[in-house]
């Protein structure tokens, strides 16, 4: 490459990180502003920490001892009461938080990254085959009922413990590859990168240093959303007998509740169901939250 | 045409939804008044039963559950059922007209069966007219388990016993082709030969796997006879939907046999309070309309029978004993709000549970090292001692099952109750004892793979099972849960031995403890129904003897000893046979069975109409 | 004739969406789908009854030929008869759709319209209290899972501990007020589900063609707000509403009745379904999947040509 053009090439990448740099900056001023977001974070910051703690090893790991009596009522000793087996509901909730961070946070950083990727070659690469072929992936996946996909893939996958993981995160992320694909074909038109091409840097280089950064806020909040979907997926999957392999979960604890709730015994019902709505509703306001601040254009 | 046949759907639903039919007790409304017509003085008379399941067929050749047994033991014959009401069970004549003429070898059974006996009518039939039941018609259904175009589940029941039979199968099936073990002497007489002595023969014809189809039928319906059946027993399949209920009309044509009480078993200090003496004397089936539900969520099963305009019948759901007994010390009765409402009666199942562990895993079972294989039976029997069944029973029975060393269950004549209860008391000094003297640590412990079906109970089992094992030394990661999605999966584990402990329950096919010591009989290893692949030739050799007795002190002496071999082995931690409670409203006359009796006791169950009540 | 040839070539293009949704079903759910052969099985069966059992299923053909099978079957729309109780296919489906339609429909419409009508009411009053009330609301019924709505609403209305107003389960329709008895509760389970989503999109594309240039000069014209509502924001808003609404439908038909379905013992077709994954009941899965792709292709299409027909400035390239 000649020098002329590095030069070129440093002016135009210059000039749009400052646009970046503004839209962060302004989102985040507007984000701190907005009580509710703020509030919502707390929450979900608490969460965060509550799960942490269970993978320190702080609090929770009593959750599958099974020395109480059974279906004891809420006490001093067992918080929440227990379970059937003797089984202490609020430690078996508390380990569930991790459960729930770790499905969470899997399916949201994997789909992410998978839809971004895609998306932005799919998008760059808009009307020739790259893009076809993703589309045509994207179509596919978007045409198969998504319990029957999990199922079967949760069957095809016999005995692996993260078939649900896999299976949520090939349905998951061809929402987000869409989304930044239009982006990407929105961007691709824009004076810095088609200042990019003329002076010949290269494909990867214009999607990867150029292209993708500018989809980061699409990304972030789509995340998100993909967050929440995952975790409200894993209670209904594991409450089919597809989720969660080991350890325990907010679904298995609401799948072993089916039965004891017509007898009277209402509290792994409530209280795994408590904490799961706390969590998805304070994920859903963060996430709107976010997209307010990261959205200029979006009308309210 | 995609479109169209949403389209079609849709209005077929809005049709569906609008057609004003005429409501009649339980809403099978006009099809059971048509399917009934002239037969009907009144309202029909309508009985709900439920089950906790649903049969996957109604092909006899498939009735491998008790489910589908239920189904077919009302709508085919069988040449022979269990009393009613006698219990140890009893078998009796159905369709036979009395016990078979047994050779003095036991190798030549006679059979004959009663004249007149008609099937229902179907489109099937020449003129759609139900012809007469024959002997033919016996032969026939046997035969087609041995036809190597159908799937049988059943003809293990007399596979390599009838002389000809298998062969006739293996030789391309031709139905007019002789058996020679297996003949129509005459129209109403049926000639049978052993290759040896099989003393539960005459059990097998009680089951729904010998249930009489006529030719007709599955001529005509192809597969789909597995969901249209045409049979001759009490009651006839008027409308069936897989998995969520089977409606049964009175079979008009039925032969009327009034009920003789005492025959049926009756004692009135066991019977007092149930009502049955007002059903002597009439002629089965007592009501005009069966239909049972298949509910597989017991809180579901539950809630509809409390509601009191749905189902009439129900297993009391785990969950729901405390709520429903007064105590739990027996006699078991119930608390007055509910007998105020309901029948009860409870029985001690035809079964058992039992965890085995897979003989053929080197961790756990045989070993070609013998000093491992040593420290193996060390290993078990240390966790046998963990293995707390009063806890079991506690919290997954409702503290009123009833736990037993060995194979042999409380249900069979040959049970010994004064048999050493050791294997079945947890002693965790003893655990610990033999965890030390096989040199077991922390360390060099196997893994524990405890196989099961994702749900949520066998979930619960394995996590119960895993607390008794921290307790004597396991490591939590050590004991691990291997779920399979579906039944079918799990099974095929089961059956190639891949699980390394496995729990299982085991209902018998007829009251003898042949029928479960077979779960042990080495031959028999996976794929076949002995799933702890247990081989022990002294024990092998007591089966083999053992199989051609007919029941006898001797034969009962025998069978104790085989259960003293495997109880010594450490191969299983068995058992426990649950107390089934089942309830019924009050306007039923019913003593109900959900096991070796079954589906036969639909046909004497009465419903009081309003004003006899 | 240029619509012809469009909705032609679209019918074309559906064709690889359909091998690609046919291919990956089979590969996951018939190929390395649940084994059916034990559950056929007898007890102690021999070798030569297992090798004949998965003969009978197929399992021993090559993979190419079960496929071009299943193409054959979803081109003849004959799939033969179920694996578990011998029914045939066809006529377990002709059963149980009507009843999923029936079970499904009326939360569906009712889910949307009310969904419209409070975005409108919030579109209305944008940054007002009741606007927010109504986020707040819908953001509240997103976070509930569908599970626990179904457990609770059935507790509730249902059960001895609840109101007991209606049956807990079963789908024994002969009258329309049977219909109503069986489906008041699955139908409130889902619009409660489906409300908070709906509202939600809904307003936002209504606020949307609010802000739009033809409805402000037709606002600053003096137009009445039922004018506005009816001539400018609906009729433009239709487009999305009904793309929504379009792409819900094949997915509604399967496994949007799924948890519903198995809840209430309902004989749908989601439940069908979803017990022939457990039992590994291929035939019905194979029909069942390969028609909502083809379903999912058809509306793509009559999308499309919608589209072509409401908007004439799309390109028919």
């Amino acid at each position: 490459m000649s020098q002329a053009n590095t030069g070129c090439a440093v002016e135009v990448a210059a000039e749009e990180p400052r646009a970046r740099e503004s839209l962060w900056s302004k989102a985040l001023y507007k984000f701190m502003h907005d009580r509710m977001g703020m509030w919502s974070l707390a929450v979900v910051a608490l969460y965060g920490i509550i799960a942490l703690g269970v993978w320190a090893g702080l609090w929770g790991q009593g959750w599958s001892a099974n020395d109480g009596p059974m279906w004891a009522p809420p006490s001093s000793e067992y918080w929440l009461g227990t379970n059937i087996i003797g089984q202490d509901i609020f430690q078996r909730a508390i380990f569930s938080t991790k459960t729930a961070f770790e499905v969470g946070l899997v399916v949201a950083v994997l789909s992410t990254i998978l839809g971004g990727l895609l998306g932005a070659l799919s998008g760059f690469f808009s009307n020739r085959w790259a893009d076809e072929l993703i589309l045509w992936l994207m179509g596919v996946l978007d045409s198969i009922p998504f319990y029957l996909f999990v199922a079967a893939i949760a069957f095809a996958l016999s005995g692996f413990p993260y078939a649900m993981h896999v299976a949520m995160v090939l349905t998951f992320w061809t929402a987000t590859a869409r989304l930044v694909r239009g982006e990407v074909i929105k961007l691709k038109n824009f004076e810095f990168v088609e200042a990019a091409r003329a002076i010949g840097v290269p494909q990867f280089t214009i999607i990867f240093r150029h292209i993708l950064p500018n989809t980061f806020h699409i990304l972030l909040v789509q995340a998100t959303i993909v967050f929440v979907g995952a975790i409200k997926s894993e209670v209904i999957l594991s409450f089919l007998g597809l989720g969660v392999k080991n350890g325990v979960s907010w679904g298995l604890m609401i799948a072993e509740s089916t039965q004891e709730v017509q007898a009277g015994h209402f509290s792994n019902f409530i209280t795994a169901s408590a904490f799961l709505f706390v969590l998805v509703m304070a994920f859903n306001m963060f996430s709107d939250a976010l997209q307010d601040a990261l959205d200029p254009k979006k009308v309210q | 045409m995609i479109p169209i046949t949403v389209f079609q759907a849709l209005r077929k639903a809005l049709v569906l939804a609008v057609l004003p039919l005429s409501l009649l007790g339980c809403g099978a409304g006009v099809d059971v008044e048509k399917a009934l017509e002239g037969h009907l003085n009144g309202p029909p008379k309508i009985y709900r039963h439920s089950l906790a399941g649903a049969p996957a067929s109604l092909d006899p050749l498939n009735s491998a559950t008790m489910y589908a047994n239920t189904i077919m033991t009302n709508v085919y014959d069988t040449l022979y059922r269990y009393k009613y009401l006698a219990r140890p069970y009893e078998i009796t004549p159905n369709l036979a007209t009395g016990m078979p003429e047994v050779s003095e070898d036991g190798l030549t059974y006679v059979f004959r069966i009663k004249p007149g006996v008609y099937f229902i009518d179907d489109p099937a039939f020449p003129d759609g007219k139900g012809r007469e039941l024959t002997a033919a018609d016996f032969v026939y259904s046997i035969q087609r388990h041995f036809d190597p175009n159908n799937r049988s589940q059943g003809s293990w029941l007399w596979a390599g016993r009838i002389i000809g039979l298998d062969d006739w199968g293996k030789q391309g099936a031709d139905y007019n082709a002789e058996v020679e073990g297996l003949k129509a002497l005459d129209r109403y007489t049926i000639q049978i030969k052993l290759k040896k002595p099989y003393p539960q023969l005459i059990h097998t014809f009680a089951q729904g796997f010998s249930a009489i189809v006529p030719r007709e039928a599955v001529a005509r319906y192809g597969r789909e006879f597995a969901v249209h059946p045409v049979g001759s027993g009490p009651f006839r399949m008027l409308r069936y939907e897989p998995g969520t209920y089977a409606l049964m009309v009175r079979n008009v044509k039925f032969r009327q046999e009034p009920i003789d009480l005492q025959a049926e078993g009756f004692d009135p200090k066991l019977h007092d309070g149930f009502g049955l003496e007002a059903i002597q004397g009439k002629a089965p089936p007592l009501v005009d309309v069966l239909k049972i539900d298949f509910i597989k969520q017991s809180a579901a099963q539950w809630a509809s029978f409390t509601k009191g305009n749905e189902i009439q019948f129900t297993g009391v759901p785990v969950e729901q004993v405390e709520e429903v007994l007064a105590s739990k010390q027996r006699p078991l009765k119930l608390k007055p709000e509910y007998a105020e409402k309901y029948r009860m009666s409870h029985a001690i199942e035809a079964g058992f549970v039992h965890t085995d562990f897979n003989m053929r895993d080197p961790a756990i079972g045989y070993n070609d090292d013998p000093e491992r294989e040593k420290r193996n039976k060390q290993l078990r029997c240390a966790i046998r001692a963990a293995f707390d069944w009063e806890d079991r029973n506690q919290r997954f029975y409702s503290g009123i099952g009833v736990i037993f060393p060995g194979i042999i269950p409380p249900v069979v004549p040959e049970f010994d109750p004064n048999l050493s209860r050791e294997s079945v008391t947890r002693d965790l000094d003893k655990a610990r004892a033999l965890m030390r003297a096989g040199g077991w640590t922390a360390e060099n412990l196997p893994t524990l793979v405890y196989g099961g079906v994702a749900s949520v109970t066998t979930r619960q089992m394995f996590e119960q099972f895993r607390g008794w094992m921290k307790a004597i030394g396991f490591p939590e990661e050590k004991v691990v849960f291997d779920s399979y999605a579906t039944f079918g999966d799990f099974n095929k584990a089961v059956k190639q031995a891949k699980i390394m402990i496995v729990g299982m329950g085991w209902g018998l096919d007829y009251p003898d403890a042949q029928n479960t010591l077979q779960l042990f009989y080495g031959p028999y290893g996976s794929p076949g129904s002995n799933n702890s692949n247990y081989n022990n030739p002294e024990y092998n050799r007591l089966y083999e003897q053992a199989a051609v007795m007919q029941p006898s002190p001797e034969r009962t002496r025998i069978y104790r000893k085989m259960n003293e071999i495997m109880i010594d082995d450490c191969v299983s931690n068995t058992g426990l046979s649950r107390d089934r409670i089942m309830m019924w409203h009050k306007n039923v006359i019913s003593y109900a069975d959900r096991q070796i009796v079954g589906g036969f006791h639909l046909r004497f169950v009465d419903v009081l109409q309003k004003e006899e009540n | 004739m240029e619509m012809l040839q469009y909705t032609l070539r679209k019918l074309i293009t559906g064709i690889p969406l359909v091998l690609g949704v046919t291919l990956i079903s089979f590969v996951l759910m018939v190929y390395f789908g649940p084994d059916k052969t034990y559950d056929l099985l007898g007890k102690n069966p021999t070798p030569e009854e297992i090798a004949q059992v998965r003969h009978q299923l197929g399992y021993d053909q090559p993979f190419v030929v079960r496929y071009l099978d299943y193409l054959r079957e979803l081109v003849t729309l004959d799939f033969g008869y179920s694996d578990s109780s011998g029914e045939r296919v066809g006529s377990i489906l002709k059963r149980t759709i009507p009843v999923s339609l029936a079970v499904i429909l009326p939360g569906f419409i009712l889910g949307n319209l009310l969904g419209v009508v409070l975005a409108l009411v919030a579109a209305y009053h944008r940054g007002g209290w009741i606007d927010k009330l109504i986020m707040a609301g819908s953001v509240v019924g997103m976070s509930v899972s569908f599970l626990i709505v179904i457990i609770a609403f059935q507790v509730i209305f249902s059960s001895s501990y609840g109101l007991n107003w209606f049956p807990v389960l079963g789908w024994d329709v002969y009258s329309f007020w049977d219909y109503l008895r069986y489906v008041t509760v699955p139908t409130l389970a889902s619009v409660f589900v489906a409300l908070g989503y709906n509202t939600r999109f809904y307003r936002a594309v209504i606020v949307e063609e609010m802000g739009r240039d033809h409805v402000r000069t037709a606002r600053a014209y003096g137009a009445s707000p039922a004018e506005l509502l009816f001539k400018s924001i609906l009729k433009n808003s239709l487009i999305p509403i009904i793309t929504r609404i379009m792409f819900s439908i094949p997915l509604v038909v399967v496994s949007g009745s799924l948890l519903i379905e198995s809840y209430f013992g309902i004989p749908g077709v989601g439940k069908v379904a979803f017990d022939a994954i457990t039992t590994g009941d291929q035939p019905i899965l194979k029909a069942v999947v390969g028609l909502t792709a083809v379903l999912f292709v058809v509306v793509l299409i009559i999308n499309d040509i919608l589209y072509k027909v409401v908007d004439p400035r799309v390109s028919l390239k």
